[in-house]
């Protein structure tokens, strides 16, 4: 290879870097804006003028939002609450997804098609459109201000995209394995639990993350239901602090953002082939 | 059988052109005297004298409102010559409101012939299409603009004439005379266009277009080089001679007729009150004039024709490809042009209306003729599939479908009660106790009759509304332009989000790109945090005055970054542009992902092949890469699509109520809000409505996948 050669690749190369650079610079940016007013100490309301970087590097806010991050309510008490809903909520809708993602799957009866139809429909529609009738149902059934309301409603956004996606998981699973499993006398629970289970477990967890997540990030129809302080999670916490403006220094704001986010953040970044795979609606497969 | 069909097809056409004339003398007879059209019967008034004197060389200094040519307003001056004279219009400026006292006979002459040239129209549609011509006969903008005394009508016939004789021209294969007749009364006809009104003209650049995009081996057979430029020359030649206020002194006064238009957008008062966003255009297609006057218009399908014409758009440019150039020709134009009157819509509708006959029958023709010969063919059909696991599969069932029953579908039928009654935050309480089932039963079984309601509701009895709930609901949406925007938003945003996320992912997958896996890494977080956090995050950046960006031109004045785009709040194209932004952030690093995975299948012996036959970088991307990602981009940017259509977080934290249909509803329904709260019959209107279109998504989706694999086509014939 010539120099002229080697000169026109290191160029491009450059050239290559730069670009990425930029890009890289549109992704960080929005997430450095709040960095850096998570570490200012030295914020006592919102920020007054323009910094790159902190005035005065601390951790002052992460400690104050860990202290009292809304009303008299204790970290403690709204982690509890997200985990609380986020988790009951995956859970529901991974079991129940889960029993008709099966049937979807396997079996042929009647209907099949339409309710697929009516699955992938719910499954795009945004999450305001259920919210009016399990906000009169909820409040019908004296629920409407607790966290099993919150469970609920929140089971009920994640539902249809566990079917959709389990069925396409419980398809990936060959056939062939559950009949030889048949044959070797084990009955159909059996056979689903000790085979089929394990073998569609990345589905389910994916599947599973999604709606914890959906859960656990979701504050605006949370603030349609719950009233009372100690039933609220994280994420309402967050907005609340975010309606309150100026009320408290923004490097807690900041903070309390940043703090929230790390789960999601770290659970997409181990997942991630998984999680996209399962997110094309089983297009991949 | 042909005779049958040609017979089936005029019967169909005379209906259409009948409901076409029909709504047009309704309109003609009852529309109220409109802006501009004391202006254009001024100009047919001196023409119709002119005749009536025989003073033939007046044609040459005459023609008031010079900004546009002559035809049409010489033709509405012959439709004045059996009424006897009335005095001048007097010549107002242009900021004048509507002048009530123009004479009505004269008025009523014009407008009956641009409205006959509106029917023309029609049966020309119809001859291609006879769906298509229908839908232009009730196209209430359509109706209202070929009926007034304006200069829509003229150009939009002959515009469309322009095409169909063009494609009479393609489809002749034998005889070269027909050919030439057919090309000679294309140019004849776009002459007459340009003529009649400038605008109308850009059909002559989508035919032009088609021609030169015409596969190779078509070219030949279809004359020589020259031909296209023959072509426009003549109809030059045509333009010129239909203009005599040309004839004196051509260039100048060609010029400052076209350049009128410079000054007036830049100056005039009523352009710069109107105010209108720079995608109004887009905004009247999914508007109704029957908001202004109801008793004029009996069909307000306007913004449906749109939406249907959106699905039709494939279709319409595999049969003829020439109407979507006119169509995307005419979007941009209007999209650049400074003046946005309603009128201009007129430039697009028969596009459109072909482009949703396409849609329409894509959604409804295609999967009935499917039935119907399925039914048909009932007996062929072999014994059944196999059984149904009944029994096997109801264990399985059986507990997911009550709970997808209870707390899925329940709601949504319950929803759909609640948008037809008048429930709100106040009458909770009866809604509650089963009001909404007591009152629909009431309402359906013509118990309780229908009782209007003053919007927003207030009061704490339920009524049952009916459909009427949505009339001013769509009425709200068509006026604020919230479907067109939200419909704008998907579409720019999703394509810029693929843009980046494509280029993002072919630049990771170069060979020799270092820190391949660092940078895929950083790209992705985007995607890894909650919309919600990321919307936050973004204020973070572009709130006014507390924001990095206020901030930063604060203190460093208008030389710092993007500073244009800190006063964002009081315009709403930067607006966009802001939302845009973040729309690009969150949803680029998705769709890097499913083209990186697409990427990772290309062997690279294809590569290699295709740098062996000689293809360079840019042909291998477009005829090599570009194709083998197709099959994982477009699920991803369907997915892409409708999140961004739902996407609510964004506009909710950048306080822009009523961005999207989903943030208009969860703010009409949220019980403490800003905005006109606690309508919670209104936001399930508005959720019936989203509901509605994404299942014509799904549903165009499925019949494209068909249409694609050959499916049902074959049994067609």
């Amino acid at each position: 290879m010539g120099g002229r050669m080697r000169l026109k690749t290191k160029l491009n190369q450059v050239a290559l870097q730069l670009v990425l650079l930029v890009i890289g610079l549109f992704v960080v940016l929005p997430i450095w804006g709040i960095l850096r007013l998570a570490l200012d100490g030295s914020l006592h309301s919102r920020a007054t003028s323009f910094r790159l970087f902190p005035q005065t590097w601390s951790l002052t806010g992460l400690l104050k939002v860990l202290e009292s991050p809304y009303q008299s309510v204790v970290f403690s008490r709204l982690l509890i609450n997200s985990l609380l809903v986020s988790i009951s909520a995956a859970l529901l809708a991974i079991i129940f997804g889960m029993m008709l993602a099966y049937a979807m799957a396997r079996f042929r009866f009647p209907g099949k098609k339409l309710g697929m139809t009516v699955v992938l429909l719910t499954a795009i529609l945004p999450p305001i459109a259920f919210v009016i009738p399990l906000y009169v149902l909820m409040s019908a059934l004296h629920l409407r201000t607790t966290l099993l309301a919150l469970v609920l409603v929140y089971a009920v956004f994640g539902l249809p995209f566990c079917i959709w996606n389990l069925r396409a998981g419980f398809l990936a699973v060959s056939k062939e394995v559950e009949e030889a499993a048949y044959l070797d006398g084990a009955g159909p629970w059996a056979t689903f639990i000790r085979i089929v289970l394990p073998l569609a477990s990345p589905s389910i967890f994916v599947a599973g993350m999604i709606s914890f997540l959906l859960a656990y990030s979701e504050f605006a129809i949370g603030w349609l239901f719950v009233e009372k302080a100690s039933n609220v999670t994280l994420s309402m916490a967050v907005y609340a602090m975010v309606q309150s403006g100026n009320a408290q220094p923004w490097n807690m704001l900041g903070s309390f953002i940043i703090l929230i986010s790390i789960p999601a953040v770290v659970i997409f970044l181990l997942f991630q082939a998984l999680i996209v795979k399962r997110m094309m609606f089983g297009y991949l497969d | 059988m042909r005779y049958r069909k040609l017979a089936v097809q005029i019967v169909l056409m005379l209906l259409v052109v009948g409901l076409s004339g029909f709504l047009r003398w309704k309109a003609v007879n009852t529309l109220g005297i409109d802006y501009d059209e004391d202006d254009y019967l001024r100009a047919a008034q001196q023409f119709s004298t002119l005749i009536k004197t025989r003073d033939f060389a007046g044609f040459l200094e005459t023609n008031y409102r010079p900004e546009h040519p002559q035809l049409s307003k010489i033709l509405l001056g012959l439709s004045l010559l059996p009424e006897k004279d009335y005095p001048l219009v007097q010549d107002s400026p242009t900021t004048a409101g509507p002048n009530v006292f123009l004479p009505r006979p004269l008025v009523k002459n014009a407008r009956m012939l641009n409205a006959a040239f509106g029917v023309a129209s029609t049966a020309a549609i119809s001859v291609l299409n006879p769906i298509g011509g229908l839908l232009q006969a009730v196209h209430s903008f359509n109706v209202k603009y070929t009926s007034e005394v304006m200069l829509e009508s003229v150009p939009a016939f002959t515009s469309f004439m322009v095409v169909l004789f063009y494609l009479l021209w393609r489809k002749e294969k034998v005889s070269r005379r027909r050919q030439t007749t057919w090309l000679i009364l294309s140019a004849v006809f776009l002459g007459l266009t340009a003529a009649s009104k400038y605008m109308y003209a850009i059909v002559g650049a989508a035919v032009f277009l088609d021609w030169l995009l015409l596969p190779r081996q078509e070219k030949p057979a279809r004359g020589a080089k020259w031909l296209p430029a023959l072509w426009v020359l003549s109809a030059l030649l045509v333009f010129f001679i239909t203009f005599p206020y040309l004839w004196k002194d051509p260039i100048p006064r060609l010029l400052d007729s076209v350049f009128y238009h410079v000054r007036y957008s830049t100056g005039a008062a009523e352009v710069q009150s109107a105010n209108y966003p720079v995608w109004q255009p887009i905004n009247w297609l999914f508007f109704s004039p029957k908001i202004w006057e109801s008793d004029a218009f009996i069909f307000a399908l306007d913004p449906l024709i749109t939406l249907l014409a959106l699905f039709g758009l494939v279709r319409l440019w595999k049969k003829y490809r020439v109407f979507v150039l006119w169509l995307m020709i005419g979007i941009v134009f209007l999209l650049f042009w400074p003046t946005k009157w309603p009128q201009y819509t007129i430039l697009l509708t028969a596009p459109i209306c072909l482009a949703a006959a396409e849609g329409l029958d894509l959604l409804v023709g295609t999967p009935l003729r499917g039935l119907f010969t399925r039914w048909k063919h009932r007996s062929e059909e072999t014994a059944k599939p196999a059984k149904y696991e009944f029994r096997k599969v109801l264990p399985w069932l059986i507990p997911g479908l009550i709970f997808f029953t209870l707390f899925t579908l329940v709601p949504l039928f319950y929803q759909f009660g609640v948008s037809l009654t008048d429930s709100n935050s106040n009458s909770l309480r009866e809604a509650m106790q089963g009001g909404i089932s007591r009152v629909l039963a009431g309402g359906i079984s013509g118990n309780q009759p229908v009782s209007l309601q003053e919007f927003p509701y207030t009061s704490n009895l339920l009524h049952y509304l009916g459909f009427s709930n949505f009339i001013p609901l769509i009425q709200y949406l068509e006026q604020t332009g919230v479907f067109s925007y939200n419909l704008i938003w998907t579409l720019l945003s999703v394509l810029l989000q693929t843009t980046l996320g494509v280029s993002a992912a072919l630049l990771l997958w170069q060979k020799r790109a270092r820190f391949r896996s660092f940078w895929q890494a950083l790209f992705i977080l985007p995607w890894a945090i909650p919309e919600m956090i990321g919307a936050l995050m973004w204020r973070n950046v572009f709130l006014p005055e507390t924001g990095w960006l206020a901030l930063g031109v604060a203190k460093y004045g208008s030389s710092f970054p993007f500073a244009f785009l800190a006063d964002w709040q009081n315009t709403p194209e930067k607006t966009l542009v802001i939302l845009l932004i973040a729309g690009l952030w969150y949803g680029f690093p998705f769709i890097m992902l499913a083209a990186s995975a697409g990427l990772k299948f290309i062997p690279a012996e294809v590569m290699d092949a295709a740098s062996i036959d000689g293809a360079g970088g840019w042909q291998r991307l477009r005829h090599v890469v570009l194709p083998l990602l197709a099959p994982l981009v477009l699920p991803a940017m369907i997915l892409r699509a409708i999140f961004t259509f739902n996407q609510f977080y964004l506009f909710q934290a950048f306080y822009q109520f009523s961005g999207t249909l989903a943030t208009l509803s969860y703010n009409f329904f949220n019980t403490t809000g800003y905005f006109i709260h606690g309508q919670f019959s209104i936001s399930a209107a508005v959720n019936m409505i989203t509901l509605v279109i994404l299942l014509i998504f799904v549903l165009f989706f499925i019949q494209l996948e068909k249409d694609i694999n050959g499916g049902t086509h074959a049994v067609e014939n």
